[in-house]
């Protein structure tokens, strides 16, 4: 592979890799979590949150004529960003994201394959969010080349996320888990059901030539690399060879960058501030340390 | 020696103009000068040799000296040094002759020998003064210059006198010239130290101990005194041995510590007060107020000799400010007994907290708020009290509580509130997992919205043009063949709030908001940032008059929550529900019902005098009478500490539960409150030792809204009021609140306040309370009962009649009740109690089954009951869980059973009170509310799960004792609604009060705009932290041109207040036929109703906002110690 080559995208960096453990700790719902919403006292209730007029028309009543309907947008709106937030707390190991400019709903990724049949494999992809999210069916990936695989479709590239995801049920499945799934099929390879039969077939009788063809479909892949973005959005992700001219610095910017808030002035407290030894829960507990300068 | 003077043109009189160009024939030539120098000094030894022989010619001599010693040192002053390198340039011939002959020692000398009088001593120290501060080399690196120049400090200071008046300013501007030369040199430091220590034994840093005593002066001189010694205390940072001799030898710490306690006491003990939103000192408040002006002066250089000085010189100037100014002074100055005392000491407080910026200053603070006890409580318990007083005190303290919150203190909010949610016990057991959940899809969000009162849903233009977002939201993208899907507006609003995000975390300024960077985010997020004219939250928000724009919402918390997660960074735990480990965490303190105190009080109220009792009762109810009275404007319940911990609990307890078996006859029963009243009476006096501090709250209050002709007709108004039906409130909801405080022993107020529904109910209803107690329908029935009845018929007339007939039976005739209580024992009491308990208990087990049929049995469910149905497990548990806690935890036995855990989950005094006067909202000053509602939307910014799932999570499920914010929220909903039913121009007078709210913003805001720019932190806070219109409604009408003059008119109008401010706005909508009291009074109640709908609204948007930016919010890694 061309070492050399850089990825860039109009929206600067999408991972933070500055954030430590603060996000992974928080694992927010594997599917095999108890649904202990089920569990839930009947005193509150269930009103359907109306997402868009369109995707939930049986909204809570109150919605339907109060101001509140008008917030609908921005419950979608952040329930994608909500869960564009997971994708980067979860720190997945070689996949990248970003929503597109125009719609939430669809997100371009990339996927960098480390090891295995598929290594130096560098995927890019679309994720398809259907508009009655959460309420709807699961997200659809599809790779902007047709990547040889057995759960890769070979002529529209699109990955069979259902297998993995039968039903979509809001507050479990996440798009996070979407994801982590388009980057396990590459190291465990399930030949069930296949929408690439050939495929399926060769890696269950011909191993050898199924390796080949997979060689033929990364470096097919990889040739298009510095393709034009498939789809035209400002937020589309496009690479590009490595120009130190212009990567370097943005390089240099990424590893250097330390996320502070917005409104962030030299006023506020260079620390937060906090006296409580760790493990404990007395205040100013901590051991003092008057001399220290 | 014409020629000489010609040479060096100042004279004495003319030093005036010594920063003027040096004079440039000394630089022309060094030889000249030399000569010109050792002429004068052959003519001065002359004088000084013959001193012993010549005993007359004094003035002469002394005239000669003078002369030729002015010349001299100007020359010396003004000598260059003669090369050598920067480091370690040569002596000028000037300065070599000086030392090498010690020239200055022997001047001085002589003129100590001679005895110095005060005129000389001026002199020589102005001219050391130029000396030092001219010389062009550093002169005070040789001991030739040094050690005249301590010997002449010396001898002008007296040891034991001080510096006379008159050398005064002259000695601190050398003293200052020689730390600013240290400054230069550190190696003069180290000189000083030592040429000091052979001189003047111990106290040897004598240019130290010379400027302690100017520390605390106000003026230049001061300054100047200050500056100095910071520019010691900078120098000494790294010499450890200056920083042992400051801190052993010099009264460096105890001067600036207790001087800090002299000038405290000198405050003004009432602060004057101009408009009625008045809540918080700022600058503009106190640069006029010259004690005030000291103290911050002194304020200010304790917290640089914090930041500059040596580690022991901090640590012990920490020490002694807490033990020498906070625990004597501040502690005493917060108990004390008077009102306008406490406002002071609470506004004084916060200012203090607001100024500090170095953290070990401010965690000294923190130590004692948080862990300094005075008379048993911390300074935290007793501030935590305040805010459920009566208005003033109540704003001022929550200022000081948003201060607080805003340092972002882990300490702090682990004593404030966490420590009470570390165990989970307020989440049932199967919820706990769910504390880390974040409102991924808009629900909690949306349950906030839904609580907008529907009569608070004004929208003058169709949501038509709106209902395109979600249409076009809807259509996006179906599938994936449709490969490039064009839309038609690439930057709808919503599109906005994601990109802004990401726009943000790649390092770029959001465009809209760049223009207030140099504000700190205010906790309200607040006006500060004005919108950029092409933003489409102009679109989005200008559709109607009152709507504001839900998306600047949603920027304010998101910046909210960020400054609070960048603040939370080092906290040792996340607070997730988990680290801390529920299980290992101490329990939190129980509600302070088990105070020591209380049992105290206990033990006098079984040996009180049956007649002292009755007195006490009257005297209650008197001073109650014209404390509610005067309380009328604000309706503010007014809970004295001790007992606002039981308050949360008690929303959904029935009215009566625990008195009502206690005693099976109304009459009895009335007695039992009686004597609760007494108790409360004594409890007061015991624990205050001035009673008057009621009286005085009450007159605080009373010039403001109300006259005091009203008392008498103040009976007639409050039964009406009771029976209206806005103040379903006072016997729903807020009656318990008074139910507990009565029985913990509480103010006299909560004690009148609640001895009236009290007895109409026993009047009206007295046959139902019995058999419906335990459930939800009891609770109601004193509701219904007033509601349902009108005004006239019974409302008015019997409780007036009945409660004059208790004043006037209480002082004479024993009532039925009392001869029996009079005997009882505390013991026999608890015994009783203990019954009753037992028979609750019992109760609470047949409850469950006849729950059915006692809800069917609520004939007439009022409209505020829609919030309850939507609970109705919780609310009978609670109803009926809830009722012994009542009994036993109040006065009457507060000792609780050995052994007993403590099964109720409390979820802390402070979100209990918060809670407890967000309930109350409708009767809360417009002030108190947007103060309010500030704070917990401060409180609502702190990411950590625990918190966060507390206040915002509307999906969680929590032990049925423990109120949400939803539910409170619920409450005050429903109370808005039927106010609006109950007036006709509600939304009239809803627009209104927006208009207003939004002039006042515009007013507030053009204020700050032409306000002096701020320098410090402290400032910008204070201002931002200004509750304003602008800060809930319509933040983008920015109107800085707004003239001054108009501006002050308005606000004038505005700080009016009361009747004027009413008039105003809600012309004719008092109650007719009542008299003009009688209206202020309703008008006032209106005002509040009204205001508090607009607010509530725009809360309610808020919170939302907060629920959402919070599942969307990225934690920032910790700053492991690094300085930014």
């Amino acid at each position: 592979m061309n070492p050399f080559w850089s990825m860039s995208t109009n929206a600067g960096r999408k991972r933070s890799d500055g954030e430590e453990q603060s996000g992974s700790g928080e694992q927010r719902a594997s599917p095999a979590r108890p649904p202990f919403g089920k569990k839930q006292l009947p005193s509150i209730p269930k009103n359907a949150v109306p997402i868009t007029k369109a995707a939930s028309p049986a909204s809570s009543t109150q919605s339907a004529n109060g101001t509140h309907a008008s917030y609908g947008p921005f419950y979608l709106e952040y329930s994608l960003l909500a869960e564009f937030t997971l994708v980067i707390k979860q720190k997945l190991p070689g996949i990248y994201v970003q929503p597109s400019y125009r719609s939430a709903l669809m997100w371009f990724g990339v996927i960098f394959i480390r090891h295995g049949l598929y290594q130096d494999g560098v995927f890019k992809f679309t994720v398809y969010i259907p508009d009655n999210y959460p309420d709807g069916d699961c997200p659809k990936v599809v790779f902007d080349t047709p990547v040889f695989h057995p759960l890769v479709d070979p002529v529209s590239g699109e990955l069979d996320v259902r297998r993995a995801f039968t039903k979509w049920r809001r507050n479990h499945n996440h798009i996070w888990q979407v994801l982590m799934y388009a980057r396990t099929i590459f190291y465990k390879i399930n030949t069930m059901e296949p929408l690439n039969p050939e495929a399926a077939v060769l890696y269950d009788k011909d191993i050898q030539l199924f390796k080949s063809k997979v060689v033929d479909s990364v470096k097919l892949c990889n040739s298009h690399l510095f393709d034009q973005p498939k789809i035209d959005d400002p937020y589309a992700i496009s690479f590009s060879p490595w120009n130190p001219a212009v990567h370097e610095e943005a390089k240099e910017k990424m590893f250097a960058h330390k996320r502070r808030p917005e409104d962030f002035n030299k006023g506020l407290p260079v620390s937060g501030l906090s006296w409580v030894k760790p493990g404990s829960t007395q205040p100013f507990s901590k051991e003092d340390n008057p001399l220290q300068t | 020696m014409s020629w000489l003077s010609r040479l060096n043109p100042r004279g004495p009189g003319t030093r005036t103009g010594r920063h003027a160009a040096p004079s440039s024939p000394c630089t022309a030539d060094p030889e000249t000068c030399l000569m010109v120098f050792e002429n004068h000094w052959r003519q001065v030894s002359g004088v000084l040799k013959q001193r012993e022989s010549s005993v007359g010619g004094f003035a002469d001599d002394l005239t000669a000296v003078r002369n030729h010693t002015d010349q001299m040192l100007c020359l010396l002053a003004e000598e260059r040094p003669a090369g050598g390198d920067i480091d370690s340039p040569a002596m000028g011939p000037i300065l070599e002759m000086v030392v090498a002959e010690n020239i200055l020692e022997e001047l001085v000398q002589w003129h100590v020998c001679r005895g110095l009088d005060p005129d000389s001593q001026l002199e020589l120290l102005k001219l050391f003064e130029m000396l030092i501060g001219q010389s062009h080399q550093p002169l005070l690196l040789h001991s030739a210059v040094l050690q005249p120049l301590l010997s002449l400090l010396g001898a002008c200071v007296d040891p034991q006198m001080g510096c006379p008046p008159a050398l005064e300013s002259s000695l601190v501007l050398l003293l200052n010239q020689v730390c600013v030369s240290m400054a230069k040199e550190t190696a003069v430091l180290e000189l000083l130290f030592r040429c000091g220590s052979v001189q003047q034994g111990p106290t040897n840093l004598l240019i130290f101990s010379l400027l302690v005593p100017f520390i605390h002066r106000d003026g230049a001189l001061g300054q100047q005194a200050r500056d100095a010694l910071l520019l010691v205390m900078a120098t000494s940072a790294s010499n450890h041995a200056v920083a042992r001799h400051i801190t052993e030898n010099s009264y460096f710490c105890p001067v600036l510590a207790t001087g800090l306690s002299g000038l405290y006491s000198s405050l003004p003990r009432k602060i004057e007060v101009r408009g009625d939103d008045w809540h918080a000192l700022r600058r503009e408040d106190w640069i006029g107020v010259s004690s005030l002006v000291l103290f911050m002066n002194s304020l200010e250089f304790c917290n640089a000799v914090v930041q500059v000085a040596h580690p022991l010189v901090r640590c012990q100037l920490l020490d002694y400010l807490h033990n020498g100014f906070l625990v004597p002074v501040m502690g005493p100055a917060l108990h004390k007994s008077s009102v306008d005392e406490m406002i002071a000491s609470t506004a004084y407080l916060d200012l203090f907290l607001r100024c500090i910026t170095e953290t070990s200053l401010l965690k000294t603070f923190l130590r004692f708020i948080l862990l300094h006890h005075h008379d048993n409580d911390t300074i935290l318990d007793t501030l935590l009290t305040r805010i459920s007083s009566n208005s003033r005190l109540c704003m001022v303290s929550l200022s000081l509580f948003k201060t607080l919150l805003s340092l972002n203190c882990e300490d702090l909010m682990l004593q404030l509130v966490l420590r009470y949610l570390l165990p989970c016990t307020h989440v049932m057991l199967s919820q706990r997992r769910a504390v880390r959940e974040t409102d991924l899809y808009g629900k909690s969000a949306d349950k906030f919205l839904s609580l907008i009162p529907e009569c608070c849903r004004i929208t003058s233009a169709p949501s038509g043009e709106r209902d395109e977002e979600p249409a076009f939201w809807g259509k996006v993208l179906g599938s994936p063949t449709s490969e490039s899907p064009v839309h038609p507006r690439p930057s709808t609003p919503s599109r906005l709030a994601l990109f802004i995000r990401q726009q943000s975390s790649g390092g770029q300024a959001n465009p809209s908001s760049s223009g207030s960077e140099n504000a700190p985010s205010s906790p309200r997020g607040s006006v500060s940032s004005p919108l950029s004219p092409d933003s489409p939250m102009h679109q989005l928000s200008d559709f109607s008059e009152g709507e504001t724009g839900y998306l600047e919402y949603l920027r304010d918390a998101r910046k909210g929550i960020e400054l609070c997660s960048w603040g939370c960074r080092d906290w040792s735990a996340p607070y997730d529900g988990e680290n801390p480990s529920p299980n290992s965490a101490p329990l939190p303190p129980p509600p302070p019902t088990s105070n020591p105190s209380l049992s105290m009080v206990q033990e006098h109220f079984s040996v009180m005098d049956p007649t002292q009792q009755r007195a006490a009762v009257v005297a209650a109810a008197r001073a109650e009478w014209s404390s509610s009275d005067r309380d009328s404007g604000e309706w503010d319940v007014t809970i004295s500490k001790n007992c606002i911990s039981l308050t949360p609990r008690s929303k959904k307890r029935s009215l009566l539960p625990s008195s009502i078996p206690l005693q099976s006859s109304s009459s009895a029963s009335v007695s039992t409150e009686i004597t609760g009243a007494s108790e409360t009476v004594y409890q007061h006096s015991r624990s205050t030792p001035h009673p008057a501090l009621y009286n005085g709250m009450g007159q605080v209050e009373f010039t403001d809204s109300v006259d005091e002709r009203m008392e008498a007709k103040k009976v007639k108004r409050d039964s009406d009021v009771n029976s209206g039906m806005v103040e379903t409130g006072m016997n729903g909801s807020m009656g318990p609140v008074d139910y507990n405080d009565f029985h913990v022993g509480s103010t006299l107020k909560s004690s009148q306040v609640q001895l009236k529904p009290h007895l109409q109910h026993h009047t009206s209803v007295p046959s139902s309370t019995q058999e419906c107690l335990p459930t939800e329908s009891h609770r109601l029935s004193p509701v219904l009962g007033l509601t349902e009845s009108s005004a006239a018929s019974r409302g008015s007339e019997s409780v007036e009649r009945l409660i004059e007939e208790l004043l006037e039976r209480a002082p004479s005739e024993p009532l039925s009740g009392d001869s029996k209580c009079q005997g009882i024992s505390i013991e026999a009491f608890h015994q009783e109690l203990r019954e009753l308990e037992e028979r609750v208990r019992e109760r609470r087990v047949s409850s469950r089954s006849s729950e059915e049929s006692s809800r069917e049995s609520r004939t007439a469910p009022l409209p505020s009951l829609t919030d309850e149905d939507c609970l109705p497990v919780e609310t009978e548990q609670r109803s009926s869980e809830t009722k012994p806690d009542s009994s036993t935890t109040g006065v009457f036995s507060p000792a609780r059973p050995l052994g007993q855990p403590l099964a109720q989950p409390y979820t802390g005094p402070f979100i209990t009170v918060l809670f407890s006067k967000l309930e109350n909202m409708m009767q809360n000053s417009l002030y108190v509310n947007i103060l309010l509602t500030g704070v917990v939307f401060q409180l609502a910014c702190y990411p950590q799960p625990l918190l966060r799932s507390f206040l915002l999570n509307a999906n969680m499920v929590f032990q049925p004792s423990v109120k949400s914010l939803i539910q409170v929220l619920g409450t005050v909903k429903n109370r808005i609604e039927v106010f609006a039913a109950a007036h006709e121009d509600f939304p009239a007078m809803l627009r209104k009060a927006r208009r207003f709210l939004v002039a006042r913003g515009k007013l507030d805001w053009s204020d700050s705009a032409m306000g002096v720019p701020s320098l410090r932190r402290s400032d910008s806070l204070i201002k931002s932290r200004k509750p304003s219109l602008g800060d809930l409604i319509l933040r983008h009408t920015n109107s800085p041109t707004r003239a001054r003059h108009a501006a002050q008119l308005a606000l004038a109008h505005v700080r009016d207040g009361g009747q004027s401010l009413h008039s105003a706005l809600f012309r004719g909508s008092a109650a007719s036929g009542a008299s003009g009291l009688e209206k202020q009074a309703e008008a006032l109640r209106v005002k509040n109703a009204v205001y508090c709908a607009v607010i509530f609204s725009e809360f309610l948007k808020e919170l939302a906002a907060l629920a959402q930016e919070h599942a969307v919010a990225l934690p920032f890694p910790p700053s492991q110690g690094t300085e930014e």
